[in-house]
């Protein structure tokens, strides 16, 4: 499994990339990792790219969830980019719930949506 | 002395026909009247010595199946060839027949006369009765013109040919008899050893059956059902194979023709369409079921990913009714797109369909829908158009 988790940054957002087979060790680095990132940049914004999953079960549908969760606790906000159609179908079929997750085509698609929605927070405060 | 000698082997003689049985071994005089009538000619129809001996053979034969004159015609017959067989019915003394097969051997005198006559009969209507069933199997194969009904033996070399086989394989049965059976199959099958996996399935389970590729002689394949099934002898050992073929190349024809038209179908059915950058259509046309539906979700999403498109407008203007399966294939649609980062947008709500979605009591949550497909286009364009600012402003700022 990955030792180093991909994670890079563009301004005030934070780019995590999820890929390969995740197993519980994986994903409890992928979280410490991108909250204290989160936290040590005060980041406004997480993009997590998907696009490398080819298959996303319910176990990765909630680990999603998590990680979107933790990001909004520490006051920033998140979306996920490249769900791809097979994933997209499997997790409808599935019926695991995603209504809370904001999504967006591509990074650039992502980084905009982010930027949006980080105004719109801004501007309840 | 001699005389003795001669008298006695005679009796010994007379002593082994009368312990002959199962066989009638008759004397005859040269106008075919009965002098002897041994133990075995009395097994077999039943007349004792003093109601034969003395009468014409004739009596032995129904003349309503053998005329006397046919008879005395046989003898001749006999006389002049030295040897003549004889097969028909003859009658026991009950009134009932058998099937004999009869030789008549003439005896000749010193002086080339003919002296008499041995006949020698035993009742085979047991084997007559086995060959004409036999025979009448054999028609029955020959009137199958359908079917391949052949035998293989245990090895699998086939032993028999039937009309049927010709015309499905065009081979004739001077061609195949004594070949091995997987001449019949094709390059890979003979490689992997499929007629002796046939054979060893058919075997373990009684009968075998099957479909697949089979070669005709002229080298063209034709899609086969084929059913396998072993002969056992009184041990149960397996002496050979039954197989029965048929040429199924119409039906699976036909079948593919189906599923083509059905695939055609379906891709007819959901068009997706660009009309504008980044803008999709799907117009619905039709009753929705969950393969249709299905294949929408697939076709769209695959477009979305392909051409980026942000907003999607599902028009449902040409569905007749919404009830809530059709609604809940609609929700996981938009639903899916949403996960993908594509906003879709309902439009061709009629009246009717928006009061029957309510009173269904459908939710359709956050989905914007909008009445005519130009509404709907235009909200397309203000959103995209919202992302491009966004964009525009990022990039002054």
């Amino acid at each position: 499994m990955l030792e180093q988790v991909p994670l890079q940054r563009i301004g005030h957002t934070i780019i995590v990339t999820l890929q390969g087979d995740l197993d519980d060790a994986t994903v409890e680095r992928i979280e410490r990792a991108v909250t204290d990132q989160v936290a040590k940049i005060r980041a406004r914004g997480v993009l997590i790219d998907v696009s490398g999953l080819a298959v996303v079960d319910s176990f990765v549908a909630r680990v999603i969830a998590r990680l979107v969760g933790m990001v909004s606790l520490l006051g920033a906000v998140s979306t996920i980019v490249g769900i791809q159609p097979a994933v997209a179908i499997t997790l409808v079929e599935l019926g695991v719930p995603m209504e809370h997750v904001h999504t967006a085509l591509n990074a650039e698609q992502g980084m905009q949506r982010l930027r949006r929605m980080w105004d719109d927070a801004a501007g309840h405060r | 002395m001699a005389e003795t000698g001669v008298d006695s082997a005679l009796t010994a003689y007379e002593t082994m026909i009368d312990s002959i049985t199962d066989y009638e071994i008759v004397r005859l005089d040269p106008e075919g009247t009965i002098l002897t009538w041994p133990c075995g000619a009395r097994q077999l129809t039943g007349y004792s010595a003093d109601e034969v001996v003395g009468r014409p053979l004739t009596m032995l034969y129904p003349s309503d199946e053998v005329p006397a004159e046919r008879l005395l015609g046989e003898l001749r017959v006999a006389a002049d060839k030295g040897r003549h067989k004889i097969e028909s019915w003859q009658a026991r003394r009950d009134g009932a027949r058998f099937w004999a097969s009869a030789v008549l051997t003439p005896i000749h005198a010193d002086d080339r006369s003919v002296s008499g006559y041995v006949l020698v009969a035993r009742d085979v209507s047991e084997a007559r009765s086995q060959e004409i069933a036999m025979r009448g199997m054999e028609q029955m194969l020959d009137a199958i013109t359908d079917y391949e009904v052949i035998r293989l033996d245990a090895q699998g070399v086939v032993q028999s040919w039937n009309p049927g086989a010709q015309t499905l394989k065009q081979y004739t049965a001077d061609e195949v008899l004594g070949h091995h059976v997987s001449m019949f199959y094709v390059e890979e099958d003979i490689r992997s050893g499929l007629a002796e996996r046939e054979m060893a399935a058919a075997t373990r389970a009684g009968r075998y059956e099957t479909e697949g590729w089979r070669v005709r002689k002229d080298g063209s394949r034709f899609w086969s059902s084929i059913s396998l099934s072993p002969i056992r002898d009184d041990t149960g050992a397996v002496t050979g194979y039954v197989k029965v073929a048929r040429d199924l190349s119409e039906r699976r024809e036909q079948e593919q023709l189906v599923q083509r038209q059905r695939d055609e179908i379906l891709e007819l059915s959901t068009p997706v369409i660009q009309v504008w950058d980044k803008v999709l259509v799907l117009p619905i046309i039709g009753t929705l079921d969950s393969a249709r539906a299905a294949r929408l979700t697939e076709s769209l999403l695959e477009r979305i990913a392909a051409d980026q498109a942000e907003v999607v407008i599902l028009d449902i203007s040409g569905v007749p009714a919404i009830d809530t399966d059709v609604a809940q294939h609609l929700l996981k649609t938009v639903e899916a797109a949403r996960l993908m980062g594509t906003t879709s947008i309902l439009s061709g709500v009629r009246p009717e369909t928006a009061q029957a979605i309510v009173h269904l009591g459908i939710e359709l949550g956050k989905l914007r829908s909008r009445n005519s497909l130009q509404d709907a286009l235009q909200l397309a364009i203000r959103l995209v158009g919202a992302g491009a600012t966004d964009e525009r402003t990022s990039a002054h700022a």
